[in-house]
């Protein structure tokens, strides 16, 4: 305890700490941001629907009824009895609008109780029947996306329940019923436009492209050469279009090879794709052979080309049945095929659904580790790191250039191209940068959101559903968890675009490609999530982030560092969750706003002080008559 | 992914005649520098020449070539080849960084390569080859090897013999705490146990603060009787009937009763109970209830009438008058020899297994150690306790057999989890003063100084885990940090200050002998904790905490209700870091302590991250923060406050102007075992690419002594 702490706590005393702060607590910024903002809708303070909905009750001033973006209507509101797993029968009014699902308590204060995205639900059952018997046995169960489940019980007289399912099915599976998403009727504003945040051009040109070697092309421009690829295009300046078009016959949905990141100094690069259809018969194409030679060439290496086949080898030899496969050693000389032994996309839902046993509604305590090692969950995310890293690290050492491919090159690629590409690139690792690399290699590449997710759809059981981009995020968060400086975003970053991704209130992440986007001109019918972000990024902010330009980041993908993401994974849970803001973060805060504050008076004290001298004032100034000139400034 | 920097030159030049050149002159002086540095009273008792020092497991490329020596303190690799692939260097006041004091040597294994042998070294065994290789298992967890290729084999086998036979010595007296005349430290009395010393100042340099830093011993009846009175404790007063140790010889001289016992019915009760052990007062809260420590009364027929005399007693002394709550501590939680089983279970996966080959099943390999169950135990129970204590106002009575093993632990946990003095510096030392070193845990054994192995418990260790859980659930609540936990724990390892040498005050009494008493004392704390060198790199000191409140906050909770709901509120509320603390005790919350299990293992290591990242970040905001604090008193008193300055910044963490400070950039030294470098500290070895450990699957202890003499 030195000096600054004693003299902390004199200020303390004399004033409340949070008084003397210039620089706010997140959520004091957020409203002081909104009001000075006036450009600013007057709900993009309450932009964090999520955030309110934790259990712990939220207290909401009494006159106000459901907060409501613009473009949001009441559909209905009823009296329900909410089960809630962790403190019982909650007695409450829920309220259904066309973008979400909010239950206020009747029972001694109005406390919000939740507020749900109607897009998170996945699935709404009956329980009971109207002759079932026992308390609050009749109602209504609700599948959530985001690992938890919501169950009302309703009065037994009237088929009461029937209204209520059925508005909530039409709502939150709007494309069933021939209605539009939330998005496309969201109204917000912001002062930012996030949809500006990504421009392939410009992201290209930062990576110092076009140059020598890469060309940029415009021959996906209509969509033609590939339906789920983007409209622009780096691939190498030898190849023709012609030779891209043949090419793309011999690629599984014709997504050839194109570039996603060039090494500034060594110009390796990291190339995606789909698997080539090699099938049963093991056919060639001399174009793909060449093709990749090509791509090999263009940093006059005369190593190998690395293919990092996401799959495991079983499942590539497997794909060949149906007309898959891989680039066999014969048929490519100057390439070195490795698989990463990834597993798709239902071992991956399968596995989350574990997940989901072991901390919803209640964790599991006796078995907690063993438990949390027969979902594998964990042991996937080691799978993807470390494939990730392998990537990074080719390229990085200047070794060779990099193709990674898995089936179709939309899922496991995804993953192992963003991921290497923050290892490498530290631009990704601020939040425009992140975007951007959401933007390029997820969302313009064609990670098949809509059916990944089923925005909107009643499905739930379909087989496409997978959490992917969840995968990836947690990669993301176990990231920084092992680099707490190198990340300009926050934890609640990362879950607010997990939250976002599911409630259909913005439009970047609808659909499955961009084509579909244009065609349903989703830029400029929808908002985009990034408005939302950067309008208000202090919120998003890591305060220990240390820009630091050439560091390449290699996590340790082991068992020994892999953590379930409490925060995310069993945030439902009152009794788990974890202090906000976390403690280390908050003095930090504290302190720059005190360092702040010091400099200020240090600033003032000196101006003072000079003005003094030069007035050559007679008196010399006693401590006390200095401090009420200091308290002032409190 | 170290850097690889280029080749340097090895010992090897050496052995190569030196050109006839004036070179003769130069060669001299560098040789002689290969000398060990000892301390007052150290004696090297043999040493061998060319010796190798193996840094990587997978290569040789980076070993370094020295002398070993063996003292009767410690082994000691004297080299002039710089450590590689390293980038940062923890020192030690005490030790070279290729030390190992003797008592902290779990176990020593010959082999020769050749005659493919090898052999568990014990005391006073003999070795039937001539060894090439030796490899030391350290209680700490590091694994040192050596090689001998190159050096003369009759000195090898000797010094191998003599680090066997002194490091398995079979008298207390032997060990070197008892030759070390420590002259140098040898000075006034005011050093003695004041943490600050080490600091220069760094804890009180607040105006006021003064000289109230020092740790209380608990060695006389002014440190029992401020603690009494610190705590408000009414109805209990400091005893000497223990003075001389003529009750008991387990007991300190002074300890705290009921008021209502008289000095003669303590000695009448004493001969009820096992060791002589009389109840002791551990602590008080605000509200009156007292958490007692008493060991089995085992005079059956007596039971009943001196458990009601002492309960009363107890009662007496409550402002209320509340009940007493018994807590069988010998029912609820694992005994000494489970909590050792599971430690040796996970330091066998910790650093022995293979790496790679444990990963897929980490997670339930941990789990079937059950050490964290055990440290999740500790914490629940002492929780429990939190909640008599403080909502129920019930006066709290730990019941042990002996009372000097788990109640040491619990009634730590119990106290770190209620009062905030005790998670200070000054404070949890004097917590582990006056709730183990006088409470009689017994260090000696449980160490296992001598190596009597079955008397072995790392429950010093368990109670510094789940202090750690504590503080990576609330940083901001304690004053120190992990690697000041850490340490504290490899200072148990170091056989030369007083403190984790016995296993009673009264043996260390008796112990010491005239001369050598005052020594082992008069150890400045920053040698007691065996760190200290660079301060401004040493996170030890957390720059999270703010200044304690002088008066702890009393809320008064008057309300019953069940445990349950007490938690449950408590968790509703937002936490008061200067008032209780309580655990979450959900399995996903009680993590493993990375630093103290991992920091030698190279694969586990994080380069350039970490948590201490973050930290070092907090660190120098604290220390600009500080001096801006400083320079903004000192323009505002002027002239009046300019002479009493303060002294330069000490902080035992990153310092502002070091001169890595202001680069952008993390400090390159930086990793998650920071300050310790797995580098050349874990070393497995592999015999023709299979690892030693595929062959002792099942072994209990690190290398079963059965399984591995004279395999062939």
């Amino acid at each position: 305890m030195g000096v600054n702490l004693s003299s902390m706590r004199r200020l303390r005393k004399r004033l409340p700490l949070s008084r003397q702060v210039p620089r706010l607590p997140p959520s004091r910024v957020s409203s002081m941001a909104s009001a000075s903002a006036p450009k600013c809708n007057s709900h993009t303070s309450e932009n964090e629907p999520v955030k309110s909905t934790s259990q712990d009750g939220v207290n909401c001033d009494l006159n106000e009824t459901v907060p409501r973006l613009p473009g949001e209507t009441l559909i209905t509101d009823k009296e329900v009895i909410y089960i809630c797993p962790f403190n019982g029968p909650i007695k409450g009014r829920v309220y259904i609008t066309n973008y979400r699902l909010y239950l206020r308590s009747l029972e001694t204060d109005s406390t919000l109780i939740f507020d749900v995205p109607l897009g998170v639900i996945s699935r709404i059952e009956k329980m009971g029947g109207a002759t079932s018997r026992g308390e609050n046995s009749y109602g209504l169960d609700i599948t959530c996306k985001d690992m938890r489940n919501l169950r009302f019980a309703l009065k037994q007289e009237g088929h009461s329940r029937r209204d209520m399912f059925e508005i909530l099915t039409r709502y939150a599976f709007p494309l069933a019923h021939s209605l539009p998403l939330f998005a496309f009727l969201n109204e917000e504003k912001f002062n930012v436009d996030g949809w500006m945040v990504y421009n392939p051009v410009e992201e290209y040109r930062r990576q110092g492209l076009p140059n020598h070697q890469w060309r940029i092309t415009f021959i996906n421009k209509c969509y033609e050469l590939c339906e789920t690829y983007p409209a622009l295009l780096v691939v190498p300046y030898r190849a023709s279009d012609d030779d891209l078009r043949r090419v793309a016959a011999f690629r599984s949905r014709n997504r050839i090879p194109v570039l996603s990141w060039i090494h500034p100094e060594n110009k390796m690069v990291i190339v995606r794709c789909s698997q080539p259809l090699v099938g049963m018969s093991g056919k060639r194409n001399k174009d793909d052979e060449k093709y990749l030679d090509v791509i090999r060439e263009t940093n006059r290496q005369l190593s190998k080309l690395t293919i990092y086949d996401a799959r495991p080898s079983v499942n590539a030899v497997a794909n060949k049945a149906t007309g898959g496969g891989y680039e066999s050693d014969d048929a490519y000389h100057n390439a070195e095929l490795f698989f990463l032994d990834i597993h798709n996309i239902h071992v991956m839902r399968e596995s989350l659904k574990k997940v989901k046993d072991i901390v919803y509604p209640n964790v599991e305590e006796s078995h907690w580790l063993s438990s949390l090692e027969s979902t594998h969950w964990l042991e996937h995310i080691k799978l993807v790191l470390t494939g990730a890293i392998q990537v990074a690290d080719k390229v990085s050492s200047g070794k060779s250039s990099v193709l990674v491919h898995c089936s179709d090159g939309w899922d496991r690629t995804a993953q192992l191209t963003s991921l290497a590409m923050l290892m490498l690139d530290s631009f990704y690792r601020s939040i425009e940068g992140f975007e951007i690399l959401v933007q390029k290699e997820w969302i313009s590449f064609g990670h098949k959101f809509a059916s990944r997710i089923g925005h909107g759809d009643k499905n739930h059981a379909d087989a496409d559903r997978s959490p992917i981009f969840l995968q990836f995020v947690d990669c993301v968060w176990q990231m920084s968890k092992q680099f707490p400086t190198a990340f300009e975003f926050n934890e609640r970053f990362l879950i607010t675009i997990l939250d976002h991704l599911y409630s259909c209130r913005f439009g970047t992440f609808l659909l499955n490609c961009e084509s579909a986007r244009e065609k349903q001109k989703v830029t400029e019918r929808t908002v985009s999530l990034w408005s939302l972000i950067n309008s208000n990024k202090e919120k998003f902010k890591n305060p220990f982030y240390t820009k630091e330009i050439n560091r390449v980041l290699y996590p340790v993908a082991s068992m020994r560092h892999l953590e379930l993401w409490v925060n995310y994974y069993i945030r439902w849970n009152p009794r788990i969750k974890q202090q906000q803001p976390n403690a280390v973060e908050q003095r930090y805060m504290e302190l720059l706003a005190l360092r702040d504050d010091y400099i200020k008076r240090l600033e003032e004290l000196q101006l003072a002080n000079s003005s003094k001298v030069s007035s050559a004032s007679t008196s010399p100034s006693s401590p006390s008559q200095m401090m009420p000139h200091v308290q002032t400034h409190f | 992914m170290f850097s690889l920097k280029p080749p340097r030159p090895t010992f090897r030049s050496y052995l190569l005649p030196p050109p006839q050149t004036d070179d003769q002159i130069s060669a001299e002086p560098k040789i002689k520098k290969l000398e060990p540095v000892l301390l007052p009273g150290e004696i090297v008792v043999n040493e061998v020449n060319f010796v190798r020092k193996c840094i990587a497991t997978d290569t040789s490329q980076y070993d370094l070539w020295g002398k070993l020596i063996c003292s009767n303190f410690k082994i000691s690799f004297i080299t002039d080849d710089p450590m590689p692939l390293q980038k940062f260097h923890y020192r030690n006041l005490l030790l070279g960084e290729h030390d190992v004091p003797l008592t902290c040597i779990e176990q020593i294994v010959t082999v020769n390569d050749h005659k493919r042998k090898q052999k568990v070294l014990g005391p006073n065994q003999k070795l039937k080859f001539n060894p090439t290789e030796l490899i030391i298992y350290c209680k700490d967890f590091r694994i040192v090897r050596f090689r001998f290729d190159e050096s003369g084999p009759e000195s090898a086998k000797k010094v191998c013999l003599a680090i066997a036979h002194y490091s398995q010595p079979t008298d207390l007296q032997l060990l070197f705490a008892f030759e070390y005349v420590g002259k140098k430290y040898h000075n006034s009395a005011s050093n003695m146990n004041g943490v600050p010393c080490e600091s220069g100042g760094g804890g009180v340099s607040g105006p006021g603060a003064g000289s109230s830093q020092k740790t209380p011993l608990f060695e006389t009846y002014s440190d029992w009787d401020r603690e009494v009175k610190r705590t408000g404790a009414s109805g209990w007063r400091v005893c000497s009937v223990n003075e001389g140790y003529m009750v008991s010889t387990c007991l300190p001289e002074y300890f705290v009763v009921p008021s209502s016992l008289a000095d003669q019915d303590l000695k009448i009760f004493s001969h009820s109970f096992v060791g002589r052990r009389i109840p002791l007062w551990c602590w008080s809260h605000s509200n009156g209830s007292a958490l007692v420590r008493m060991a089995l009364i085992k005079d059956v027929l007596q039971q009943r009438k001196i458990d009601q005399r002492i309960c009363n007693a107890i009662t007496k002394s409550h402002p209320q008058r509340s009940d007493v709550y018994k807590s069988d501590l010998d029912k609820t939680l694992p005994n000494i020899q489970e909590i050792q089983a599971a430690f040796v279970k996970l330091k066998q996966l910790c650093v022995n297994e293979p790496f790679e080959e444990t990963e897929e099943k980490w997670l339930s390999s941990l789990e079937s150690t059950r050490w964290l169950e055990y440290v999740r135990a500790f914490l629940k129970h002492s929780a429990e306790l939190v909640y008599m204590l403080e909502s129920k106002h019930l006066s709290v009575v730990l019941q042990e057999e002996e009372g000097r093993d788990l109640s040491c632990s619990v009634a730590s946990l119990v106290q770190v989890m209620l009062d905030p003095y005790f998670r200070t510096i000054t404070g949890f030392q004097s917590l582990i003063q006056k709730e183990w070193v006088m409470s009689g845990y017994q260090f000696l054994d449980r160490c296992n100084h001598l190596k009597r192995s079955e008397k072995e418990s790392p429950l010093f260790l368990l109670f510094l885990d789940a202090t750690w859980q504590l503080l990576e659930q609330y940083p901001a609540a304690f004053e120190f940090s992990e690697t000041y936990l850490a340490v504290l724990y490899d200072s148990t390892r170091i056989s030369l200050f007083g403190t984790f040498l016995f296993n009673s005050p009264h043996q260390r009494v008796k112990q010491s002998t005239k001369s050598y008493s005052s020594t082992l004392r008069a150890v400045p704390s920053s040698f007691r904790n065996g760190v200290l060198s660079d301060p401004e790199l040493l996170p030890r000191r957390n720059s999270l905490v703010l200044k304690p409140k002088p008066d702890p906050q009393q809320q008064a909770d008057g309300r019953g209700g069940d445990a349950e709901q007490y938690f449950r509120d408590w968790f509703s509320r937002p936490c008061d870091l200067h008032g209780v603390i309580l655990p979450r005790l959900s399995a996903a919350h009680i993590k493993l302590w990375k630093l103290c299990y991992f920091r030698w293992v190279p694969e586990a290591q994080i380069s350039l991250g970490g948590f201490i990242t973050a930290f070092r970040k907090l660190s120098l905001l604290a220390d600009e923060v500080d001096a801006l604090s400083r320079t903004l008193r000192q323009q505002r008193g002027g002239a009046l406050d300019a002479g009493c300055a303060e002294p330069a910044q000490s902080r035992m963490y990153f310092r502002a102007g070091g001169p890595q400070a202001h680069a952008a950039g993390t400090p390159e030294f930086l990793s998650s075992s920071f300050p310790f470098s797995p580098v050349g500290n874990l070393c497995r070895r592999s015999i023709l690419g299979t690892p030693l450990s595929k062959f002792l699957s099942g072994a209990k202890i690190w290398l079963s002594t059965e399984t591995l003499a004279n395999e062939d």
